[in-house]
């Protein structure tokens, strides 16, 4: 690991200072998991403050979904602790939900739910988990739908959108809960180039709002654009952590190296 | 060299074997010599069949008669229909009480009128309507049909059924009228469109309330007599049968598929022992078992009826098929949708009851319906045990002395009814998947 320091302009140090608060909001220590015997993570160290916004990559099979799933509980961890936004997360069933309600997650696939209307999607969690009164809960739905600029889709189907569309449907739907933390997992890998834009458009928007963000993906210049961090992982371990411009410019690991040439 | 094309190519006339009846058959029927051969042969054979069903069921049958000498008296080699003619009250109902058949009727109308708005469009919260439907209706018909004295419990699900009824008609009279459901009308009509979510409820609830106590005070003047089971029979008792059957079976099916993919250890392998246990044995089995093991499990001085015992065992029987259909339709789910759904914080029942479930249920349809074909048919097996459903009566007809040794008029008689029944549910089950894929498929 390097410092994040060196040769940066001191101004573009001043904006990342003061984006990030000094607010812990995730904080993994010494994470360990295993699918029966195969070890996925190991000993991982990850702490996230505040309108951080982190990029995770790394060769497939390293555990980059993994670790993201462990976050909000999708996959159970066997050892270490995870905190978020100051909830430990453990057996306890409602500790689980609630943070669930405080963390978004989109999917390479989309997952929206194709029976439900992209309007009943975005309302389902407000009205459900949130017990929002159902006009609110529209209203508040076609805001969302109208900053990833799909607002005339309210009444289709998902089955009728084209896959960059569901992906925005999809953030706007986790954003309709109104979360603290935003969890990417590949969403653009599954998309045609074309539609890769639209989507990463929309969530640099969504960085520039503060968001914390977490987000697993191999697009190097959305990487560059929006990361405060960069995390590479190997076989289950955070090999390198650097500020993005240095990861890529100045990779110090060989396999980091050897992952940079390959996509790069 | 480039090769350019500088007109269009204008759509042709399709072929007539593509738009015309005579060139569908002329290609499809008639297409080779052999293909020939076939549809001619095949056409005389139906011609054949159809001409000799003519003649024995229409054509030479006798209609009228006092028993099976005069049939062959007038005709030897016709159908005797008045010998079902005769025992149609018998076929349809039993041996219920023939003054009291309007209760049977009324039932039928009732379950016909709750259904209704089921088929209307622009009616709302047609899940609730299905689910009131299934729980609070046997408790009317089951009053109706047995009659006698209430206890308290009978007399409240009473009220609660007769208040749904009302409310469920109302309701979609006003939907199919203006589109909108019974509480936004009430509200309206009481002017308190502009008081908040929760004073809303509190009137909407308290005018439930009332209409509750109204109905439950009236009923309790109101008396059916007691009509003992054993004059249950027929058609009637048939459906009596299968319809619990039908309406347990779903349920029950989806607590059981549930419990069998339970993280619990406990709770999964009681599932999975039961559903088991009750799938390796054929119904008739069950339902012997049913008539002889029930009361021995039952504390001493519970006497259950055999109608019960076989009601509870065809129940099982049905849940435990039922959850396996369930269980398959659940799997069918990809496992995205309940990550998707926990991600908006959606707990365990909630995953299940808007995301998993609607979406697994809508896939089974053709297989429900298809085990609630044979969940009707199945019940005929009530009749080796002595009750007398629909088959029983039929038989019996051929031990009735005018008409002894009457045996394939009723039989082809009883198929007739259960095609039209079994024919109008399977296509009710197509009309029903292709209304519900409709909207979410491209
Ligand atoms: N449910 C599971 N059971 C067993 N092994 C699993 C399971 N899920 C993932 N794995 C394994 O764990 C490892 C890490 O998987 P993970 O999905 O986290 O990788 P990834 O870094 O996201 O890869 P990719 O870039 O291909 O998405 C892989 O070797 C995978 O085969
Ligand atoms: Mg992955």
């Amino acid at each position: 690991m390097t410092d994040t320091n060196t040769q940066e302009p001191q101004q573009a140090m001043e904006q990342l200072a003061s984006a990030i608060s000094s607010e812990v909001i995730i904080d993994l220590n010494q994470v360990n998991k295993w699918y029966a015997d195969f070890h996925v993570l190991k000993d991982i160290d990850l702490i996230v403050h505040k309108g951080e916004r982190i990029v995770v990559c790394g060769p497939s099979g390293s555990g980059k979904s993994t670790l993201i799933r462990c976050i909000n509980h999708l996959e159970e961890h066997q050892a270490g602790s995870i905190v978020v936004d100051g909830i430990t997360l453990d057996k306890n069933l409602k500790n689980i939900d609630h943070i669930r309600t405080e963390v978004g997650m989109v999917f390479q696939s989309s997952n929206l739910f194709p029976h439900l209307s992209i309007l009943e999607n975005l309302t389902l969690g407000p009205i459900w988990v949130r017990k929002m009164p159902k006009a609110e809960a529209e209203a508040t739905a076609r805001k969302y739908l109208e900053r990833v600029k799909i607002p005339e889709q309210a009444d289709k189907y998902p089955g009728q959108l084209s896959g960059g569309q569901q992906q925005r449907v999809a953030i706007a739907r986790s954003l309709c809960m109104n979360p603290k933390i935003m969890l990417f997992d590949e969403p653009t890998s599954a998309l045609d180039p074309e539609m890769i834009k639209e989507v990463l458009d929309v969530m640099i928007e969504l960085a520039d709002t503060g968001m914390t963000m977490i987000v697993v993906t191999h697009e190097m210049n959305f990487a560059k654009t929006i990361a405060d961090r960069v995390i590479f992982m190997d076989e289950g371990d955070i090999v390198e952590e650097n500020e993005p411009n240095e990861f890529f410019n100045n990779p110090q690991h060989e396999r980091t190296r050897l992952f940079l040439s390959q996509i790069l | 060299m480039a090769i350019v094309k500088t007109e269009k190519t204008p759509a042709r006339e399709a072929p007539l074997s593509e738009t015309t009846i005579i060139g569908w058959m002329s290609k499809n029927l008639f297409g080779s010599v052999f293909n020939s051969i076939l549809t001619v042969v095949t056409l005389y054979i139906i011609y054949l069949t159809v001409r000799d069903v003519w003649v024995w069921g229409v054509a030479d049958a006798v209609w009228v008669a006092d028993n099976r000498r005069e049939c062959f008296k007038i005709s030897i080699d016709g159908a005797c229909w008045a010998g079902v003619i005769t025992w149609m009250d018998n076929i349809f109902y039993g041996r219920y009480p023939r003054e009291e058949l309007w209760r049977i009727n009324l039932g039928a109308i009732l379950l016909f009128v709750w259904m209704v708005p089921l088929w209307l469009p622009r009616v709302k919260a047609k899940v609730l309507i299905g689910v009131t439907t299934v729980f609070l209706y046997p408790f009317l018909a089951g009053y109706l049909f047995a009659g006698g004295d209430k206890g308290i419990f009978m007399q409240v699900m009473i009220s609660a059924a007769i208040v749904c009824l009302i409310g469920n008609t109302l309701h979609s009279i006003i939907g199919v009228l203006t589109g909108s459901s019974l509480p936004e009308f009430l509200i309206r009509l009481l002017g308190r469109q502009d008081a908040p979510e929760k004073s809303q409820h509190k009137i909407l609830f308290g005018i439930l309330a009332v209409s509750l106590v109204v109905v439950y005070l009236w009923q309790m003047g109101w008396h059916a007599e007691g009509v003992s089971w054993t004059k249950w029979g027929g058609l009637f008792l048939t459906l009596v049968i299968s319809g619990i059957g039908i309406a347990s079976a779903l349920p029950g099916g989806i607590i059981l598929a549930l419990g069998r993919r339970s993280r619990l250890p406990v709770i999964r392998v009681l599932s999975t022992a039961f559903i088991e246990l009750f799938r390796s044995v054929p119904l008739i089995t069950v339902l012997f078992m049913a008539t002889t093991m029930f009361p021995l499990f039952m504390p001493e001085g519970v006497v259950l009826n055999k109608l019960v015992q076989v009601i509870i065992a065809v129940c099982l029987f049905n849940a435990c098929y039922m959850a396996e259909t369930v269980r398959a339709g659940l799997q069918a789910i990809p496992k995205g949708q309940a990550e998707g759904a926990h991600t908006i914080g959606l707990g365990y029942w909630g995953t299940m009851g808007l995301i998993i479930m609607p979406q697994a249920l809508k896939h089974m349809i053709p297989n429900i319906v298809g085990s609630f074909i044979g969940l009707l048919k199945d019940t005929t097996l009530v009749s080796i045990i002595g009750l007398f459903d629909i088959l029983g009566m039929l038989r019996s007809i051929s031990r009735d002395t005018p008409w002894l040794g009457l045996h394939k008029e009723p039989l082809i008689f009883g198929a007739i009814l259960f095609f039209l029944i079994c024919f109008a549910m399977s296509k009710y089950s197509r009309h029903l998947e292709v209304k519900l894929s409709t909207g979410h498929k491209k």
